[in-house]
This record gives structure tokens, C-alpha cells and sequence, in this order.
């Protein structure tokens, strides 16, 4: 049996080019960090298949559909916690594989063009991102996404058609949603196992970048001097003779990285979840947006410069960012590859470094004392979300206190019943039927009926869905008794 | 993985000098790295896998729907005697994340307009929608012509492999209220879903 396949798809040469393979020893942690990304990659692709069959992307049912994940799927909040925090390791392992590559000169000779794929890889992590930040549609995801939007549309010339571009419209709505839908599942994984492939192929075909040791002993001055093609072939094959297997001495020690990694993403899965806020109300006029925290530094750059130059540091800042790391390795053409012989590149990214650095601790600094809560109580299901919107269009915090909003205390107001905690004591059922006519229950009730033709009894039930969801500060543990007196046969009813 | 005479082997054609003591040295550097290996990929398995495989199979394990009171009919007095009648009603249904209002129906029958035998609407055999063969005096089911007694709702003809899901009856100050849930289809023993 093993013959005849291996008569048919060659094993033992796909096992030697990719197992048995030699690789330059002395290989330091850091160079886990590339397979580090790999790893949590697959981590997002298998849980991200999960979360799609669990997620709707429309936005009557995104937000319903991540609490129903959330509150109704074994395992649903944890799932969700390892994405979300994966999202961030991508980020951070990404951006650490590539301070590596560069302060080892790795992306010198003959390896420019692997450095190349790189960047692209980063933006289309990034890109992931931005698009799975929308996602579940929240107010967080709405507010974030409508400033990431208009900074696009700062844009000279072509901002306009940019910002509708991204959003599939003018507004931010339903449009953008599929969109960012489209682009997060079915675009960026495709686009991002194509190019990693890539990546992949030219280290195996290239072998890894040795330790700077290797190539930094009187090489040609320059990677375009015709003479250093033979000098660095030969050091390469000296150091890969020398060198290790790529299994198992490589791969264990990727194993523990990626193991770590893993991990630490489970724990911070299982010990702070991705967070659900209320859905997303584009009428909300006190939310203060946030992005994600890797985005912060930027955020907070766009904070610093004047309004005029506001559209030149918001577009200018990413456009030259890109441009600059992807010419990195065709003006760096210095063979040396130690940081210590290489003083300007040293001085250029620790400065970077160090300015990235104070600009994510001032946005943490500055940051507002978390957004303002505007519900008491769990998050609410569409039909109490509409019923809490009825309860506002008809004024009903004129005279009833709700929370924090306390009605109008004007001399006329009648004494209305506190709905705090309604829900706790009366069950939905009586509540409907109160509101159709309050005058049948108490003679002298100033409550003026809301039932047909004033309201339907449909939207009678949205706000008793509504009301019924009330249950006060401590909503969780809080028990229900019911104070349900019907006129007429009078009963006490147990449960709603 | 591997052969067992492990460094010894010759790879890309470079004969590799390696001493019986080295050997055994790298041999067991060997095995501990496969060790390491092997332990690291289970628990990166497993981390990831549980909640990947729990929440995936998370519908197949969750519990059945618990009946709920239905009102059927406002005044029992209106009802027929000695032919079935079937009471459409609006139910409230959560599907997974959405909420919407669904119409389902019952059979009901009485003899003596007090006793009542309710059946849920939906043919045990694949949930088509019976009716009432008013030749026949049965319910039929029009998808596969299953036939059910309108008394016991026993199976008379045809493939349904168990008898209509009676329903539990009450009722209250002249209203008409049902238990109502849905049964699995196509088995013969009565489960909850």
C-alpha cells in the first residue's frame, strides 16, 4: 500500500525537501516568530468557519445572531474570544516577525522580494481586521468603522468615491455590512493563503536567512556588487551543511512557540472574552468610538496634527508607510546585515519603535472613561430593541423614571411608577393588558390607555417586551415576584 | 517519522561522519525533540479543538422545547360535537437569533362537547398538514395517504409509524387551551424536540 502511493506521489522527495531538509543551525527564538503566525492563522480559519455558521450579516440579525452565539452555543463566548484575541496576535506576531527580518538584514539578498510579500501579508491582516472589527455590530463595531470610513474619505481627489466605495453606499448600513462580510470571509483568506503560500515556497526554495554572523565576515560591500552572488552562496552552503534538520530540530521548537502562543490565547479567551457592547445605534449621539488598540497609535497621531493637515497625515502617513516598506530592500543594498554595522537602520526603527510606543500610551492615557453605559440590564432581543424605541417615541420618560432618566418634573406631571425594575414585578401578560386600558385596573389611574387605535397591539407588545426586560442593576441574580392584580376574577399569576 | 538509525542516514548525498557515541547522544536529542513536538501539537489540538468541536455540534445536543399553554378556542360552547375541528393559532417562535410569529395548527375532537382529544397538526410520518376525509370519517394525510382513527388518532393506512401526538387539553373559564409542542417526525416512539 505505501509503495504503490509512493510509486504514484513521490513521498520521499516531498519528505525531503520539507522535513528532512537542512537548515543554517543556530537559529535563534526569534525566528519562530514567522511559523508563531502560521499557527494562529489556522486557529482563525478553523474557528472563523465555526463563527460563520452561527453569524447573520444583516443588520436586523448580526447583533441578534453574536448574543444568541454568545448566550446559546456551547462553547459560543469562547469561540468567539480565541478569534477576537487571535485577531490581535496575528497583529502583534506579524509586526514582530518583521522587526526581526529587519534588524537581522534578512531582507537582503536574495530575499527582497519574500520581504515584498511580507508587507502585502500585513496589510491584508490588517485588512482583516478593519473588515471583522464591523462584524458583529455592536456600538463599538458601528462608531469605529463610521471614523476608519471617513478617514478614508479624507483622501484628496478621489475621498469621496473611496468612502462610498467602502461603504457600498453614503451611509454605513446594511450595505457595508455584506461588504465587509464579503471581504472578511470569502476576499482576505483566499488573497492571504495565495500569498503566504508564496512566502512559504520561497523559504523552503531559498532555505531561512541565516544567523548575521554568517554573512557578515568581509562580504563585498554591496548586494549588487557581481561578486557577492558567489559569496554569499558559498557562506549559505557552508552554514546549511553545518547546519540542522528541519524535523524535528525546527519544528519542536516552533511547536512551543506556537503552543505558548496558543495557550495565552485560550486563557485570555477564557478569562476575557471578546465583549459584546449595545448594538449599534446610529442615533446614539454620546458614544465615544474606539479601534482596535493596534490601530490607537495612528488614531491618536491624527489627534496631534491641526485640522488643515488632518487629511495629508491620514492618508499621507499609510500611503508612505507602504511605499517605504516596500522599497526597504531595493535602497538598502549594503551587504552587512548586523544592526551593529548598520547604525542608521538601528536609529531609524528604534525611533519608530520608541514613537509608536508613546503614541499607544498617550491614546491609553487620553482614552475617555469607558463609553457611557445608556442600558441597565442584559443586551436586549430585536423586538425589546424596537420596543425600547417605541417607549421613547411615545414619551413615555415624560412621566415614568427609567435609570438614570428621570422624568420631567414639572408641576402637572402625574406620579408615574418607577420602571427600573418592572419587569421583576409584573409578568408580560399584564403589563400588555394594563396599557390597552389602565382605567380598568385602577378607576383612578392617570395613565392614559395606549391601546388600538393609538397603538397596535403589536407595538403594545414590543414595549411590554420591552418593559418585561427590565429587571434593575442586579438583572442577573434578581428573583421575579409578581404583583399581577386582574380586575375581575382576581389571580395571582406564577410565571409569565 | 524518521528512520531508527537516525543522524547516520545520508542526506543530499553528503555522507554524514557521525561516532557511535554522537550518535546516541543525537539520537535521544531526537527523541526528546518528537516528544516536545508531539505534546506541543496535542495541546494546540485540543486548546483549539474543544471549542471549535463543542460549539459545532452544540444544535445536536440541546435540549427539547418545553410545551407551552395555547389558547385555541375563546368559547367551548361554539365548538362542534362529533366532527373534528381544526384551530389555526399564531405562536411566538424563536428560530436560533430570530424572533418571529409562526401559525401552526390543532385538531380537536369531541364527542360530548366536555371531553377533548387534541392532536398536533402536523402527519407523524413526514409533517405534512392532514385534513379531515369527511367521507371517510378519518384524517387523511394528502402527502403519502396516511390515514388516522379521528377518536384514538391510531394509524388506519399508510406509512406514519405512529399514531397522531395527542396533545394535553384544559379548559378554562369556556376557553379552550392546548399544550402544544412538536414531536420528531418519521420514528415510531414519541420524542420531544
Amino acid at each position: 500500500m505505501r509503495r504503490w502511493i509512493d510509486e504514484r506521489i513521490d513521498i520521499a522527495s516531498i519528505r525531503e525537501t520539507l522535513v528532512d531538509r537542512k537548515v543554517p543551525g543556530g537559529l535563534t527564538w526569534w525566528h519562530t516568530l514567522g511559523s508563531a503566525t502560521l499557527a494562529v492563522f489556522t486557529v482563525q480559519v478553523v474557528t472563523g468557519i465555526v463563527l460563520g455558521m452561527y453569524y447573520a450579516p444583516s443588520p436586523d440579525h448580526a447583533y441578534d445572531s453574536i448574543r444568541y452565539l454568545e448566550h446559546n452555543v456551547m462553547s459560543g463566548a469562547l469561540l468567539r474570544g480565541v478569534h477576537h484575541w487571535g485577531a490581535s496576535a496575528m497583529v502583534v506576531l506579524v509586526l514582530a516577525h518583521m522587526i526581526r527580518v529587519f534588524s537581522m538584514g534578512a531582507y537582503k539578498y536574495p530575499r527582497e522580494l519574500n520581504w515584498v510579500l511580507g508587507v502585502v501579508l500585513l496589510f491584508i491582516v490588517l485588512g482583516f481586521s478593519f473588515t471583522g472589527y464591523l462584524l458583529p455590530w455592536d456600538q463599538k463595531a458601528y462608531w469605529a468603522t463610521q471614523v476608519g470610513t471617513n478617514i478614508a474619505g479624507t483622501a484628496p481627489l478621489i475621498g469621496g468615491a473611496l468612502v462610498k466605495l467602502l461603504r457600498g453606499g453614503t451611509q454605513l448600513g446594511a450595505a457595508t455590512l455584506t461588504r465587509f462580510y464579503a471581504l472578511h470571509v470569502l476576499l482576505f483568506p483566499v488573497l492571504l493563503g495565495f500569498f503566504a503560500l508564496l512566502h512559504l515556497v520561497q523559504v523552503i526554495r531559498q532555505g531561512i536567512a541565516p544567523r548575521t554572523a554568517v554573512l557578515d565576515a568581509e562580504p563585498p560591500p554591496r548586494t549588487d556588487d557581481p561578486a557577492y552572488a558567489s559569496y554569499y552562496h558559498d557562506r549559505y552552503a557552508r552554514s546549511k551543511r553545518a547546519g540542522v534538520r528541519f524535523w524535528p530540530d525546527i519544528i519542536a521548537k516552533d511547536l512551543v512557540v506556537a503552543t505558548l502562543v496558543i495557550v495565552v490565547l485560550v486563557l485570555l479567551a477564557h478569562f476575557s472574552g471578546a465583549g459584546l457592547e449595545a448594538p449599534a445605534d446610529p442615533t446614539d449621539t454620546t458614544y465615544v468610538p474606539l479601534p482596535e488598540w493596534y490601530f490607537l497609535p495612528f488614531f491618536q497621531l491624527l489627534k496631534l496634527v491641526p485640522g488643515s493637515l488632518e487629511s495629508v497625515v491620514a492618508v499621507g502617513v499609510p500611503a508612505a508607510l507602504v511605499l517605504v516598506l516596500l522599497a526597504l530592500p531595493f535602497f538598502d543594498r549594503r551587504s552587512m546585515r548586523s544592526l551593529r554595522h548598520r547604525p542608521a537602520a538601528a536609529i531609524t526603527m528604534g525611533v519608530t519603535l520608541a514613537g509608536v510606543a508613546l503614541l499607544l500610551g498617550a491614546a491609553f492615557r487620553s482614552e475617555p472613561p469607558t463609553a457611557v453605559a445608556t442600558e441597565v440590564g442584559r443586551p436586549l432581543s430585536s423586538i425589546e430593541r424596537a420596543g425600547r424605541a417605541m417607549y421613547k417615541a411615545r414619551n413615555c420618560g415624560a412621566c415614568h423614571a427609567l435609570g438614570d432618566q428621570k422624568p420631567d418634573t414639572s408641576a402637572d406631571t402625574p406620579n408615574a411608577p418607577d420602571l427600573t425594575e418592572v419587569g421583576l414585578r409584573h409578568s408580560a401578560a399584564w403589563m400588555h393588558s394594563f396599557m390597552e386600558d389602565p382605567a380598568r385596573f385602577h378607576p383612578n389611574s392617570k395613565m392614559p390607555s395606549v391601546g388600538p387605535p393609538k397603538l397596535t397591539h403589536e407595538e403594545i407588545e414590543e414595549i411590554t417586551r420591552y418593559l418585561a426586560s427590565l429587571r434593575g442593576p442586579n438583572w442577573a441574580t434578581a428573583k421575579q415576584e409578581f404583583y399581577d392584580t386582574f380586575p375581575e376574577p382576581v389571580k395571582r399569576t406564577e410565571r409569565p | 517519522m524518521g528512520d531508527p538509525t537516525g543522524s547516520a542516514a545520508v542526506t543530499n548525498g553528503v555522507p554524514e561522519q557521525a561516532p557511535a557515541v554522537l550518535d546516541d547522544v543525537l539520537f535521544s536529542r531526537r527523541r526528546f525533540l518528537r516528544w516536545i513536538s508531539g505534546i506541543g501539537a496535542t495541546i494546540s489540538g485540543v486548546l483549539v479543538g474543544i471549542p471549535v468541536l463543542r460549539s459545532f455540534v452544540s444544535p445536536a445536543l440541546a435540549k427539547a422545547q418545553p410545551a407551552t399553554w395555547i389558547k385555541v378556542a375563546e368559547d367551548i360552547a361554539l365548538l362542534d360535537i362529533a366532527v373534528p375541528i381544526r384551530l389555526d393559532f399564531i405562536q411566538n417562535q424563536s428560530d436560533a437569533w430570530v424572533e418571529s410569529r409562526t401559525q401552526n395548527a390543532v385538531w380537536l375532537y369531541t364527542e360530548d362537547g366536555a371531553k377533548f382529544k387534541a392532536y398536533n397538526g402536523h402527519c407523524t410520518h413526514l409533517g405534512c398538514s392532514y385534513y379531515y376525509d369527511k367521507e371517510l370519517k378519518t384524517f387523511a394525510c394528502p402527502c403519502h395517504r396516511g390515514q388516522f382513527d379521528i377518536k384514538t388518532g391510531a394509524v388506519l393506512a399508510g406509512p406514519p409509524p405512529r399514531p397522531l401526538d395527542e396533545l394535553q387539553v384544559e379548559i378554562r373559564d369556556s376557553a379552550v387551551f392546548v399544550n402544544y409542542r412538536d414531536f420528531r417526525l418519521g420514528v415510531s416512539e414519541q420524542v420531544g424536540v
